[in-house]
């Protein structure tokens, strides 16, 4: 990414984040006027403290943007340096693990997140791949249930499939 | 006294104790090895697993990580040119170059000595210096908690790196999210909008895994290859102990120094690292040495940042403000416990206390055992590959959220907070103040009303009883500070 395109990218970060902060502040004020006096008190407050707050940071963030203060650009920052894929992989590999966990429970998405997270890193060798894939999830499988006392969850569909092969014990 | 010390030590010496001190100390080495996964991102992880454990053993457990962690940061600081932990970087200054010389194990051996000592000390002055506050704190009103916490805000605020404005921003946001949920003056619910897992509020633990955990792990992704390349170890680690005590002065100067700093919420260790090293090299007669392999040079950051740990507990134990990521983690602990942090907990759980207190004593000792025998072992883990450690990380992380309450929501807040503080971090937002606005949100807005409701409805009830208005004052010298030291012309250097 060129240096231009980078900088573009985080003034739109930076402005995407503080509308975010503003936006949350605003909503805190303004759903807390429909609370009672002393249940609004405190929110509004604070909501208005961030407000203020997330105005100062947009003014000084302004200021340096129309400096074209390019320092506010970390040179060292890894995402910079990584191309697409990687930085794919770095943002979508949790919520993608969370998805799975949720649909087909806690053994296939971990089983899934080991195979698939370190070959979109480029990892070429497939036999340790799958070694260390087997053995994490298969001591994991071991510790929640008998040594943390945490039903492993199936999923929905996993449910939804026990349920329907009537595999469900009991 | 006595009597106390006798109850800690009995209940610190139960054999299920000292084997959670162990697993949480080598764990504590281990993530200190690990450049960016320190001591808060492992205690994040465990926090979950130690919901079923006893109070005692949980603390203590999640305690030796991060007093292991302080031990092991210090190994590729040395060994490798690269701190394990935030606060062990300047021991880097001259620890690499006395390895480069060819004397790892011996710079090893001074790191254990000044930490070993450091530690000792840090824990009596916590030991010592808690009751009394603790007294001191049950004369305080609630106009004087909610000032006790704007303060603690305010100081992480303005003492984490980057600009003041948006750690005071973070701060709120913290705030701002921990008014989700029943509200506990009249019991209405706010900014629920219908959704039953939000009536207990934003819970602790997903939002700490995904801020300290999931945005570390994003960042490793992207660096991808190794850590590091292991390094060689020569010399003699019993030689470095045993220096360590040819340097008397520098040491208790530099133990003073992370004591003293530990005791201020924000500073923490890195700041006390630093500030020490610096310390340490202008009182020097050699100052020319450091930078060198200097022996002093080691010593000095080790000894602060190993004595900040214990005592940056004090603020946190009696008046229930965390100072740092670590204590706030604690608390959290504390908390998820049933018990509730404050002058109190030092009268209804003296075993509690005086047993967590022993506990870190022991814990030192232990520590200290473990990175000598170990160390060989430690470098190991910086030769494994990313792309190998990040899947299991992640899957451990997220396990560990579900596993808190078995709730698949906690999952995707974790990930939603850690994909919101990676962004956050990547532009300068302190994540710690806003941790640290969510744990005490409950305490500001809880002693907020109680001061009200005591003084009829009067605000000026925070300005015109003295302590609490000269703690607001001080929040506000915080504050404006940098931006008027700016304006004579002194710069604005920020604490990290």
């Amino acid at each position: 990414m060129s240096i231009d395109a980078r900088v573009r990218a985080y003034w739109r970060e930076e402005f995407s984040l503080i509308a975010l902060l503003l936006l949350f502040f605003i909503a805190i004020v303004a759903f807390g006027y429909s609370l009672p006096f002393d249940a609004r008190l405190f929110p509004v407050i604070i909501g208005c403290a961030g407000i203020v707050l997330t105005l100062a940071v947009a003014l000084d963030q302004m200021r340096r943007h129309r400096a074209d203060d390019v320092e506010a650009v970390d040179a060292n920052d890894p995402a910079a340096s990584a191309g697409w894929p990687r930085y794919a992989t770095a943002l979508l590999s949790a919520p993608a693990f969370g998805l799975l966990f949720w649909l087909f429970g806690f053994i296939i998405a971990s089983f899934a997140a080991m195979l698939l997270i370190p070959t979109l890193m480029g990892y070429a060798n497939r036999r340790r791949l799958l070694v260390t894939a087997v053995i994490t999830v298969a001591v994991l499988a071991v510790i929640a249930p008998y040594l943390l006392n945490v039903e492993l969850p199936q999923g929905v569909v996993g449910d939804w499939l026990i349920d329907k092969l009537a595999l469900r014990a009991g | 006294m006595l009597d106390h010390l006798i109850l800690g030590l009995t209940a610190a010496l139960h054999l299920k104790q000292f084997l959670f001190m162990i697993a949480g100390t080598v764990i504590g080495l281990w993530v200190g090895v690990l450049p960016g996964l320190g001591g808060p991102v492992a205690m994040a992880i465990l926090i979950p697993f130690t919901f079923s454990m006893d109070p005692l053993s949980a603390l203590l457990m999640l305690a030796s990580i991060s007093v292991g962690a302080a031990f092991g940061g210090s190994i590729t600081s040395i060994l490798l040119n690269i701190p394990g932990e935030a606060s062990s970087a300047a021991t880097a200054y001259d620890g690499y170059p006395m390895a480069q010389q060819g004397k790892a194990k011996v710079a090893m051996g001074l790191s254990a000595g000044a930490s070993l000592a450091a530690a000792i000390v840090g824990v009596m002055i916590l030991m010592f210096a808690s009751g009394p506050v603790a007294k001191a704190a049950l004369a305080f009103s609630p106009a004087e908690y909610f000032a006790l916490a704007i303060l603690g805000l305010t100081v992480v605020s303005v003492a984490a790196l980057g600009s003041t404005v948006k750690g005071l921003a973070m701060g709120a946001l913290g705030l701002a999210m921990s008014l989700i949920g029943i509200d506990s003056i009249l019991g209405v619910e706010r900014y629920t909008f219908g959704f039953v897992y939000l009536l207990d509020g934003i819970s602790f633990v997903p939002v700490m895994v995904g801020l300290f955990a999931i945005t570390e792990l994003i960042s490793m992704i992207l660096e991808g290859g190794t850590i590091a390349k292991a390094g060689k170890l020569e010399g003699s680690l019993w030689d470095g102990f045993r220096d360590t005590f040819r340097y008397p002065f520098t040491l208790i100067q530099s133990t003073a120094v992370g004591a003293f700093l530990g005791m201020i919420p924000g500073i923490g260790a890195t700041a006390a690292n630093f500030l020490a090293y610096s310390v340490a090299q202008r009182s020097s007669k050699h100052p020319e040495r450091f930078g060198k392999g200097a022996p002093e040079g080691i010593i000095a950051p080790e000894a602060s940042n190993n004595s900040c740990i214990p005592t940056s507990l004090i603020p946190a134990l009696t008046l229930g403000i965390p100072g740092g990521a670590t204590s706030a983690i604690l608390l959290v602990a504390v908390t998820l416990q049933g018990l509730r942090p404050g002058p109190m907990l030092f009268t209804s759980n003296p075993e509690l206390i005086w047993g967590f207190f022993m506990g870190l004593l022991i814990g030192a000792v232990m520590a200290t055992i473990l990175y000598l025998i170990m160390i060989p072992w430690f470098a190991l883990i910086t030769i494994v590959r990313i792309e190998l450690m990040a899947p299991m990380l992640l899957i451990v992380t997220l396990f560990g959220a579900y596993a808190n309450e078995r709730n698949m929501m906690d999952v995707f807040v974790a990930i939603f907070f850690g994909l919101f503080g990676y962004f956050l971090r990547r532009h300068g937002y302190p994540l710690i103040s806003l941790v640290i606005g969510l744990i005490l949100g409950k305490l500001a807005e809880g002693s907020f009303h109680q001061a009200l409701m005591i003084s009829d409805h009067d605000y000026s009830v925070f300005f015109l009883r003295p302590l609490s208005a000269s703690i607001f004052a001080l929040c506000l010298v915080l504050v404006l500070w940098p931006g008027v030291k700016k304006r004579l012309g002194h710069g604005g250097a920020e604490v990290t």
